[in-house]
């Protein structure tokens, strides 16, 4: 409990900061510092396979693809960013809201698999090798589907960048 | 003298807790010698009373600061190792005026660098510019932390401690960009971009290798790989990762890819000197550029023995009948011995282009990487034996040559011609 009362205004600190910072620069790394608090947070609760995951995979690979993309791209101008604050307040709130309220609900009304029978010894003495297990044989059609996305996604990407390679010249070879 | 002696001897009884079996006492103390300062911390502290998580938390920190203290020390040893090799291979002295033959070089160099301007430029973020270097060296220090660098002696003992590994490394990509971007300035821009796509891409044939060693081995746990290497087969050859079919390939993979993980030559283009400068370090100076190349070096110890780790046994000795011999000084000869034919490489391959690591690391590490995997799996159902390498070599073999072949001929980038240095 007293790690989640310590962890959780930080990340949402940081995650309100992420929104909030007009720098892209500065809200990519707050969302980063916000992904990796949160996979403190498992660690400290006994759920140490998500949590190392989670690290490795959302600040691993995701906060340093968003970086890598804004090292390669053109800032945008910081004033039009803040002039343009509260029209995009009111559609993230349209957004998140729903969001929000479909959460909280599950939250109050409680999840079928978090029943009081399952104590949480059991959930943390997990290993992996059952993780592996339930994922390729009950919950394969879900990450059959998941790898059906991404490869969708990696051909839909290699398509763009196909497309803009052969709208510019590449540049020629001073020899 | 005689007060070296009994602190000498108090030690060696206070090592034997935890040890049975093995007669030689002198050894056995030799053995756990590296525990000794985290042992003694819990005896002295349960002695006092104190209750089992503050003991535990103690031996924690007194084992934390003795991995920092031998790899920082190794760190201040390589440097100087490693200019007094490149000079060597270069026909020259190297570094030979401070101290015996250059011995205190590293302490001079220390001093130096901490009396040194610590300029921040104009133009820098101040807080990620101050940030960047000593989040470069927190990940080093945490994946030194999970390695088992003796029998007795694993710093932090993780179920998951290879993955741990990995995932503690992706921070140093974000503080190389942290360090590129905050210095506000060109030449740290681009070695930061250079740094980071080089990392990304290479990170990939790394684990892709590992894979195999954790489908062999069943677990993710690096001291039970390590066990799990343990014997002899024929009664000669050690029963390492690397004496497998799959083993041989998926370890040079590993070497290669660790090459340009450390940021080595021939992979060293993030700090092509000759190019952009000093890459992302190029607007440090004082004791936060120090920090930039101690994390860099401990990043290499660490990945040296990650691969120690997974491919060459760990701290098993290598012949049958040395196993007196306290096994972290094995795991260190292997370190060193990884390392010292990093410097060799260094001093005899020139860099390659950014263009032609990219190719080599997507068009021919990874794939060769990922056939590493299904020869792992035949190693384990064909029973391990002759079978599994008259399947494998082949089945590695054939790829390889053919890949080799389409590589030279087909995409190989054009030989460029120098107009100034040809005329």
């Amino acid at each position: 409990m007293i790690p989640l009362l310590i962890l959780s205004p930080l990340i949402v600190l940081a995650a309100l900061g992420a929104v909030w910072k007009a720098r892209p620069v500065h809200a990519a790394l707050l969302l980063a510092l916000a992904l990796s608090l949160t996979a403190v947070l498992y660690l400290t609760i006994g759920a140490d396979f998500i949590g190392l995951v989670q690290f490795m995979v959302y600040v691993g690979a995701v906060a340093v693809l968003i970086v890598f993309s804004l090292l390669i791209t053109r800032p945008s101008d910081e004033a039009e960013e803040i002039a343009r604050r509260p029209r995009s307040l009111a559609t993230g709130l349209f957004c998140t809201l729903p969001v929000l309220g479909v959460l909280m609900f599950s939250l109050i009304k409680g999840s079928p698999t978090a029943t009081a029978e399952n104590n949480a010894e059991d959930v943390i003495a997990l290993p992996i090798s059952k993780i592996g297990e339930v994922l390729f044989t009950s919950h394969a059609p879900a990450v059959l589907a998941v790898a059906v996305l991404l490869t969708a996604v990696m051909i839909g990407a290699a398509l763009f960048a196909r497309d803009t390679e052969k709208s510019q010249q590449p540049p020629s070879d001073p020899s | 003298m005689k007060v070296a002696g009994a602190i000498g001897l108090l030690m060696i009884s206070l090592a034997e807790n935890g040890f049975a079996g093995e007669d030689e006492r002198w050894f056995t103390g030799m053995e756990s010698l590296p525990c000794l300062p985290q042992r003694a911390v819990e005896m002295i502290l349960s002695n006092f009373g104190m209750p089992e998580w503050m003991v535990s938390m103690a031996g924690f920190f007194v084992a934390a600061f003795t991995v920092v203290a031998v790899f920082a020390g190794g760190f201040a040893l390589l440097s100087l190792v490693e200019r007094k090799t490149l000079a060597r291979i270069q026909n020259r002295l190297g570094p030979n005026r401070v101290g015996w033959f250059g011995i205190l070089q590293p302490v001079a160099d220390g001093i130096k660098m901490l009396t040194k301007e610590d300029i921040v430029p104009a133009k820098a973020e101040k807080l990620l510019h101050l940030l960047a270097p000593i989040l470069i060296v927190v990940p080093a220090i945490l994946a030194l932390g999970v390695l088992p660098l003796g029998r007795e002696w694993v710093p932090v003992h993780m179920e998951l401690g290879l993955l741990f590994f990995f995932s503690v490394g992706a921070l140093t990509e974000l503080s190389v960009f942290m360090a590129g971007w905050a210095s506000g300035s060109k030449f740290p821009m681009l070695g930061a971009m250079r740094a980071i796509s080089q990392m990304v891409s290479y990170e990939l044939p790394l684990m892709i290798s590992a894979l195999g060693v954790i489908m062999v081995s069943g677990t993710l746990s690096l001291p039970e790989i390590v066990d799990k290497q343990g014997g002899f087969l024929l009664g000669f050859i050690p029963a390492w990762n690397l004496f497998t079919p799959w083993g041989i390939f998926a370890g040079l993979i590993f070497y290669v890819a660790s090459l340009a993980e450390a940021n080595r030559c021939p992979f060293d283009l993030p700090e092509g000197e000759s190019e952009i400068v000093a890459g992302h370090m190029t607007e440090y100076s004082g004791f936060k550029y120090a920090l930039f190349f101690m994390g860099e070096y401990l990043g290499l110890f660490a990945i040296a023995g990650l691969g120690v780790t997974l491919f060459l046994g760990g701290w098993q000795a290598p012949l049958p009948g040395l196993g007196f011999v306290p096994s972290w000084i094995w795991f260190f000869g292997k370190l060193a011995v990884i390392i010292m034919t990093f410097l060799w490489i260094r001093g005899t391959f020139p860099r390659v282009r950014i263009d032609q690591l990219m190719r080599f690391a997507w068009l021919c590490l990874i794939p060769m990487a990922l056939l590493t995997i299904p020869a792992a799996a035949i190693w384990v159902f064909t029973g391990k034996g002759l079978l599994s390498w008259v399947i494998i070599i082949p089945l590695m073999l054939i790829p390889w040559v053919i890949m080799t072949l389409i590589f030279n001929r087909r995409l190989a980038p054009a030989t460029r011609t120098y107009t100034f240095a040809d005329s």
